[in-house]
């Protein structure tokens, strides 16, 4: 008996303990598992093969990550959602599901999820093959004007990247184009120098050490000003000022749990990919992909995520692409 | 090349590391030897292990684990019929026959030396003309994978058993089995009935583990007092002239194996089911009929697997492309310790490649070690009592699920498929079509809905594309080939012309 009165003191005083510490002491509990809505060798991949250690290291347990790719992560987000709200199943996800209501891929979004953190923003390049005749961003958009529906560009599926960046160009001048899908940007990107396509809008991250073999050319960064990483490439605004109002747009890449999980578990797996996304480790790398470090959770990255997805199912819908308005899920115009 | 040589020694020079390849080696060949247990799962996990690592310790042990999963999955396939891993499925097709008979001593040791030989064949390619093969792999289209699916999807003829009809209804189960859950092109849900749980999917190991583990249990189980074959352990090592006997076939399978091992859309598993089906094309007359113990239906999947991990590492050295599952989560690693793997990596870091190409070659000799000496102790798991060896493997198989994805559903999954494939093997149905089925239907799908898009919905370009690229026109070639020499009409003409030239001969 004093035994067992013993091992309730010390419980009851871990637990107060715990308490200060919002109860982060009882999570995780045992390994957990990261679903990565993108496949293998693409930029989410890599983000989320690159944090993870860190975040293993600040939670004290292994995050076990698998790839579930397909329906522009479609399949990942609704599998994740379908799990138990325990914190035990995150998802590391790209943009793509702010766009699933209008798109009619799923009913569910971000909104149903929590941010343990948006840990950095993207920013898209178009690139050809080297071998491709298209010297500027010009000299494509003539070509695919002049032969509508003719030129193949490369896609992750509707919603993905490339999709949306062609919706951009769709919505601000004429671009007719034939999209082809793949499972992801290194398999896009592996398409393009087989030239089995003609261009693909990618993530720099994709592309970057492509363009620096010069096995790929960059032509245009979809973005309101250059970027470090991608030096002497012109923004796309150079060309058409109209692209402005969408800027700056991006892909970025997070670390998601169930809306409803506990505060418990939200809290410790804030605190470690906080702590991850802090490591400078991890920034050089990001950047040095041509990306912005953002690290925000919780109410911040909802405000972030809520503007993205009004901007995003805006220019699909006036892409003519979406299957239902933005209007019927109360998403505002930007 | 004094430069190579020195980077290429490293592994060989520092006892470390020595050490590690041999540790991850030998852990290896137990991962592929557990179903379930996949060698990506198991260096993904290894990347977090090794995070704070030198990158070439890091890079010397998930070498080692590649390189023996690959060659454990087909011990289990041998013994009791129940591949450890996809790759090792077209093992078992003519391996478990031998095992049968009494042979597994003997199916091991050919399937570790043509293993060895498979793999330094791979390796030897990687080292040799790695530029030229991924720029080879770089010019399939999405036709060409359509190609190569259905390629392999007409073995199905020669794994149909007794009746065709038996095996095609089979291998349209495979790939109705294969389309379940959401379309990979416009998400739209596809036999998922509405429910969440289908969503996702039917993951292909799970119907594997279901169909040759459970299956395969419940057959034995029915039988229990069955006399236990004894198996001859005495001559292991294969003979110079056996393998001498056999080297035309290995070199040819590890040849195909290579390239399929390069191409980014497909791996291990599809090289060796491939390469059964040359075999089963090419030999004419083998050391016992196809599917009855035939010591080359062993050889040609065993030396495709092992030289697909050097072509997996081909684009993935030279181009930042992964080649397979594996080099995708290695190419994670090289990331994380700081490299940035693409088509600089040659260039920015050579003696990279060169320690790679080192650290394989001293794995492979470490396959052979290991692979050759517990053969004796694994053989008498095969003459273990039924009563004792079944429970083990059905929780092998419960565990090896589950562990796939963290998932019950595929636990549901594999035991409901184990006991339809128990019903499937009573009635003469065959289990290899189905998985076939499974494996390449999605992507026959996927690739053929591409080249589709490519040529935007014209037939005429579709068909036009087959003919005038020179890839294109050689599969195109070999899947109409294949199929015309299947028809009576082809068969009557082919026996009626061999028994005019034997009667000219004789």
């Amino acid at each position: 008996m004093h035994i067992k009165h013993f091992i309730g003191a010390v419980a009851a005083l871990s637990m107060t303990v715990a308490a200060g510490a919002g109860m982060a002491a009882d999570f995780p509990a045992k390994d957990l598992q990261g679903v990565i809505m993108w496949g293998a060798g693409g930029a989410t991949d890599v983000v989320a093969r690159a944090v993870t250690p860190l975040a293993e290291a600040a939670l004290g347990k292994s995050i076990v990550l698998t790839n579930k790719t397909g329906g522009t992560g479609a399949i990942a987000t609704t599998y994740v959602r379908s799990r138990p709200s325990d914190g035990y199943t995150m998802l590391y996800g790209a943009e793509n599901p702010q766009m699933y209501k209008v798109l009619g891929l799923a009913e569910i979004d971000y909104d149903n999820y929590y941010a343990v953190n948006v840990l950095a923003r993207g920013v898209a390049v178009v690139v050809v093959n080297a071998d491709s005749p298209w010297k500027t961003f010009k000299d494509l958009v003539a070509d695919v004007q002049k032969r509508p529906g003719q030129v193949k560009m490369g896609t992750t599926g509707v919603g993905g990247l490339p999709h949306t960046v062609g919706s951009m160009l769709k919505t601000v001048i004429k671009f007719d184009v034939t999209a082809v899908p793949f499972d992801g940007e290194g398999p896009g990107i592996t398409a393009l120098l087989g030239n089995h396509i003609e261009f693909i809008p990618v993530g720099i991250g994709a592309a970057a050490e492509h363009v620096k073999s010069g096995r790929v050319r960059a032509l245009s960064v979809v973005n309101g000003e250059s970027v470090p990483s991608m030096p002497g490439v012109p923004p796309i605004v150079a060309d058409f000022p109209d692209f402005g109002k969408y800027l700056p747009w991006g892909p970025f890449y997070g670390v998601f749990v169930n809306r409803d999980t506990p505060d418990a578990a939200k809290t410790a797996l804030t605190a470690a990919f906080k702590k991850a996304a802090d490591d400078p480790k991890f920034a050089e790398m990001m950047q040095g992909r041509g990306n912005v470090m953002m690290n925000i959770s919780g109410a911040e990255a909802d405000t972030f995520l809520t503007k993205w997805r009004s901007v995003s199912s805006w220019i699909l819908q006036d892409a003519g692409v979406t299957k239902e308005s933005p209007e019927k899920f109360g998403i505002p115009k930007p | 090349m004094e430069q190579s040589l020195s980077y290429f020694i490293m592994a060989w020079t520092d006892p470390y590391l020595i050490f590690l390849t041999a540790a991850g080696t030998f852990a290896g060949i137990y991962v592929g030897v557990i179903p379930g247990l996949s060698v990506t799962m198991a260096v993904s996990i290894l990347i977090s292990f090794t995070f704070t690592w030198d990158v070439n310790e890091a890079l010397a042990v998930m070498a080692g684990v590649f390189l023996g999963g690959v060659y454990g999955g087909s011990r289990t396939a041998i013994m009791i019929n129940i591949p450890g891993a996809p790759a090792a499925i077209a093992a078992g097709f003519d391996g478990y026959p031998l095992a049968k008979l009494g042979l597994a001593g003997m199916a091991i040791g050919v399937s570790t030396t043509v293993s060895f030989f498979g793999a330094l064949f791979g390796i030897a390619i990687l080292a040799a003309a790695a530029p030229i093969v991924s720029e080879f792999a770089l010019m399939f289209a999405p036709r060409d994978y359509l190609l190569l699916a259905i390629l392999g999807i007409i073995l199905i003829g020669a794994l149909s058993g007794e009746s065709l009809a038996k095996g095609i209804f089979c291998g349209v189960l495979g790939v109705l089995i294969g389309t379940v859950g959401l379309d990979p092109i416009s998400a739209q849900p596809r036999l998922t009935f509405g429910s969440m749980a289908l969503m996702g999917g039917i993951h292909y190991v799970a119907a594997m583990i279901g169909f040759f583990g459970i299956s395969e249990v419940l057959v034995q189980t029915l039988d229990l007092k069955k006399k236990i074959i004894k198996q001859k352990v005495d001559k292991i090592l294969p003979s110079w002239s056996v393998i001498l006997k056999h080297l035309p076939l290995s070199l040819r399978c590890s040849a195909i194996g290579t390239i399929i091992g390069a191409l980014p859309g497909a791996g291990g598993d599809i090289a060796a089911l491939m390469a059964y089906g040359h075999a089963v094309r090419s030999v004419k007359k083998p050391t016992r009929p196809f599917g009855e113990g035939a010591v080359e239906g062993l050889v040609a999947p065993e030396a495709a697997c092992s030289s697909a991990v050097g072509g997996a590492y081909i684009p993935m050295m030279t181009l930042g492309i992964p080649g397979d599952a594996v080099t995708a989560v290695l190419i994670g690693a090289l990331y994380i310790h700081g490299l940035k793997p693409g088509p600089m990596l040659m260039i920015e870091t050579p003696h990279l490649f060169w320690f790679t190409v080192g650290n394989l070659v001293m794995a492979s000799v470490f396959l052979l070690i290991f692979g050759l000496t517990g053969i004796r102790a694994f053989a008498k798991m095969v003459e273990m009592p039924p009563a004792l060896l079944m429970p083990i493997i059905v929780i092998l198989s419960v565990v090896g699920t589950y562990s796939i994805q963290n998932s019950l559903t595929d636990v549901y999954w594999m035991l409901a498929f184990g006991i339809f494939g128990y019903f499937l093997k009573t009635y003469g149905f065959q289990i290899g079509p189905i998985i076939l089925g499974v494996i390449l239907g999605p992507i026959m799908d996927i690739s053929f809905r591409r080249a589709i898009i490519t040529v935007r919905g014209d037939l005429g370009d579709f068909f036009l594309d087959l003919l005038v690229n020179p890839i294109s026109l050689v599969l195109t070639a070999a899947t109409v080939g294949l199929l015309i020499g299947q028809t009576p009409v082809w068969k009557r003409y082919a026996a009626g012309r061999r028994a005019k030239k034997e009667a000219a001969a004789g």
